[in-house]
């Protein structure tokens, strides 16, 4: 009998990963080129079935344990949510495109001010359900050996934490974002099962403050340092070059804010996502993820240069190169009983990802 | 035939012995487990070629994985395979792209053109209400100097007779209070001039050619046609396009804004001859303009131009500057008095007035001495040292 299936006892008789990619550039270009001809000749509409097709490739060539994942999810149900999204936008649209300005041309730009923050609060709540929602809508369209995951939620109380855990890392200048990131990742995922089984996420800030830290302390001795130098370099070597000096000063400051912040930025997420891949198991099965910020710093340069060296076209990879480089990193260890798996119990969510792709949150 | 077998029911994977009987599937697996399936609830699904993935349309999760080899056997039992999306699937690929090319183009062309089509149907009236509502009165923006707002409708008069009298031809003029160098024709039949030009022009003749460029906008219903043409057209292809169609909108709208404008400023001139306006300032408010954004003869030409919205400086500088006749009599536009009260349109009357009206230049055109094609000379040189 076939029933009981252990991934450690597979481990041992033949070294293959808890889950791998085995799909190719090559094998994929056949659907990156009419995914682009088609979203070029229909004004962008079909990139909802570009998606889903895309999808149903990279799913079918990841294999989890013995068997391929399957995305199930159309085009169609996709293009729908994004209608129903929009028509729930409306009001914001309608909003700054006339109310707001109206309001202003008047002299009223207190009572418009204040209308703004109130939708902005709203734009936030519904940024916290779309990523609730966009996780929910891809477990339950994602399907292995004949069973699918999901959630019973549907997430309007995870909009409501997500908007307070914000508002409060917000007002404390970010400092207190990791433990906001770290109870965000667990209300999330403690919301989500896969057949039978819940996904179970116990992440803590540990491991992640330091980096966290660094984000503020680097920029300011970068400062601090930058300017001793340009107090040294004033007093001697450029002496009454001023022009000089003030470059020097704007120049290491656009160092610091694009490039220090970002990087440091970009350091901390790497730890996090290990951290996080870490504290979420799935019954007997954990996980683990061992990208470096190293390792995400050549995905999106690799993604920019792409692009560039393909005049664009190398955009139709992003997906492809941003789901193999999560696999690759992605480990799954520990057993499964597929006979005590049953089928999914949550119902289908229908609108998809509708307010995700309305706040452009990527699959990353 | 052997095939991988999941219920749907539980993740167990089952190895199952298939048969084919008629328009039925029979398949057997485990301890005497057994099943037959209608063909008509069976579904080819998209996945890996080497595999043939066959599903129920009554059972989710429920599958059944053959070696692609399969395929010549089930074949004849199964829908065409769902790829593209149902129309592509249809159509064929090729034809499909063609056939989308098409109507993509025909959207295009009708966003392109109907709005000039429609713009001249649309009632007045419900502009002027959605001007109202847009705008209102402009609370405390508005420069309420009411010696510079006389000053104001006389120019308005000047370069279009009755446009201040009540009507349908009515054209509400209004300074606004900030420091930008630019003028508006906005819905409603409003044109809105803000102090910088005023400060920063400080020639009454030059502000008569702009606005009489804002108010063929307004005559020629352009204002109209610009909002059916950013709601319509501009919104749906924002709403769908990330990347792609975003450009294709920005070529669609700029080659068309570009025609309006070249239409008003032709109007402008019409105007400004009419009115017996010199168009010489206008050419040098171009011009100067043309210095301040850096621009050379050079980019007039080509695909710098194209992807402006207005037509670049100085070709507009070189086509007003060519509509001066140095037989005509020029009479400028407001008297001195005048030109200052509405310099000073923004000022609330207490203290000392913030600035003096100071002509740098003869307000007539008989009295410049000099041929016109000298003129033109002297101003080419100085658009060339502009360069």
């Amino acid at each position: 009998m076939n029933d009981h299936w252990s991934a450690e006892r597979e481990a041992a008789a033949t070294p293959v990963r808890g889950i791998e990619f085995t799909g190719s550039w090559r094998e994929y270009l056949p659907i990156a080129l009419s995914n682009a001809l088609l979203t070029v000749v229909t004004l962008g509409v079909y990139r909802y079935w570009a998606a889903a097709r895309q999808r149903r490739y990279l799913w079918s060539r990841t294999i989890v344990i013995d068997d391929p994942l399957e995305w199930t999810g159309t085009g169609k149900e996709m293009f729908i949510g994004f209608l129903v999204v929009m028509a729930v936008l409306l009001p914001f649209f309608l909003f700054f495109q006339f109310a707001f300005p109206a309001m202003v041309a008047r002299g009223k730009a207190g009572a418009a001010g204040g209308i703004f923050t109130l939708f902005y609060i709203g734009i936030i709540y519904l940024g916290g359900l779309a990523r609730f929602r966009a996780l929910r809508y891809r477990l339950s369209r994602t399907w292995w050996h004949g069973i699918r995951g999901g959630s019973d939620e549907p997430g309007w109380n995870y909009g409501g934490e997500y908007l307070g855990r914000i508002a409060l890392s917000a007002m404390t200048m970010w400092v207190m974002f990791p433990w906001a990131a770290v109870r965000l990742w667990n209300g999330r995922w403690n919301q989500m099962s896969f057949g039978s089984l819940p996904f179970v996420a116990t992440l803590t800030t540990e491991g992640l403050k330091r980096r966290w830290a660094a984000i503020y302390l680097i920029p300011l001795a970068m400062l601090v340092v930058g300017g001793i130098v340009a107090a040294i370099g004033a007093a001697s070597l450029l002496g009454s070059n001023r022009p000089l000096t003030v470059a020097l000063i704007i120049g290491s400051i656009v160092v610091v804010f694009y490039l220090a912040i970002p990087l440091a930025t970009l350091h901390w997420y790497a730890k996090y996502y290990r951290r996080a891949a870490d504290s979420l198991s799935l019954g007997g099965l954990e996980f683990g993820f061992d990208a470096t910020t190293w390792g995400w710093l050549k995905l999106f340069l690799g993604n920019l240069a792409l692009a560039v060296v393909t005049l664009g076209f190398g955009l139709t990879y992003w997906g492809y190169r941003n789901w193999s480089f999560m696999v690759r990193h992605l480990h799954i260890y520990g057993e499964i009983h597929i006979d005590q798996t049953h089928q999914s119990t949550t119902s289908a969510p229908g609108e998809a990802e509708g307010f995700a792709d309305a706040f452009d949150l990527g699959a990353l | 035939m052997q095939a991988t077998f999941y219920d749907g029911v539980t993740a167990i994977r089952h190895e199952a012995d298939v048969r084919v009987a008629d328009d039925r599937l029979d398949l057997a697996w485990g301890v005497g487990e057994e099943d037959s399936i209608a063909s008509d609830l069976l579904l080819r699904l998209d996945g890996p070629r080497e595999s043939l993935r066959v599903g129920r349309s009554d059972r989710p999760g429920w599958r059944l994985i053959f070696p692609a080899s399969a395929a010549s056997v089930l074949g004849p039992l199964l829908p065409a395979e769902a790829r593209y999306g149902r129309w592509v699937d249809r159509l064929g690929l090729w034809r499909a792209a063609a056939a989308f090319g098409l109507v993509a183009a025909l959207v295009l062309f009708i966003g392109h053109v109907a709005p000039e089509w429609i713009a001249p149907h649309v009632p007045q009236r419900w502009e002027s209400d959605l001007g109202q509502t847009l705008v209102g009165d402009f609370g405390k923006n508005r420069c309420a100097g009411g010696a510079g707002n006389q000053a104001l409708r006389k120019l308005a008069e000047r370069i279009a007779p009755g446009v201040t009298q009540p009507g349908e031809r009515h054209i509400q003029f209004t300074a606004l209070d900030f420091g930008i160098f630019n003028a508006a024709a906005l819905p409603g039949a409003q044109i809105i001039l803000f102090k910088g030009l005023l400060l920063e022009t400080h020639d009454s003749d030059a502000v008569a050619g702009v606005l009489a460029h804002e108010v063929a906008h307004v005559r020629r219903r352009h204002v109209t046609q610009a909002l059916i043409r950013e709601f319509g057209i501009g919104s749906l292809i924002r709403l769908f396009a990330g990347g792609i169609g975003a450009n294709t909108e920005q070529l669609v709208s700029l080659s068309y804004t570009r025609a309006n404008e070249a239409q008003a400023d032709a109007d402008a001139i019409v105007m400004l001859r009419a009115a017996h306006i010199d168009p010489r300032p206008t050419a040098r408010l171009f011009a100067k303009l043309a210095k301040q954004t850096g621009e050379r003869d050079g980019d007039a030409t080509g695909y710098g131009q194209f992807l402006q919205s207005h037509p670049v400086s100085l070709e507009r500088a070189k086509k007003f500057a060519a509509s001066f006749r140095a037989g005509n009599s020029y009479r400028a536009v407001l008297s001195r008095g005048e030109a200052n009260d509405l310099l000073n349109i923004c000022w609330n009357g207490r203290g000392v007035p913030p600035s003096v009206y100071a002509p740098y230049r003869l307000t007539t055109g008989t009295r410049d001495s000099r041929h016109p094609q000298e003129w033109r000379d002297s101003l080419g040189t100085v658009l060339e040292n502009i360069g």
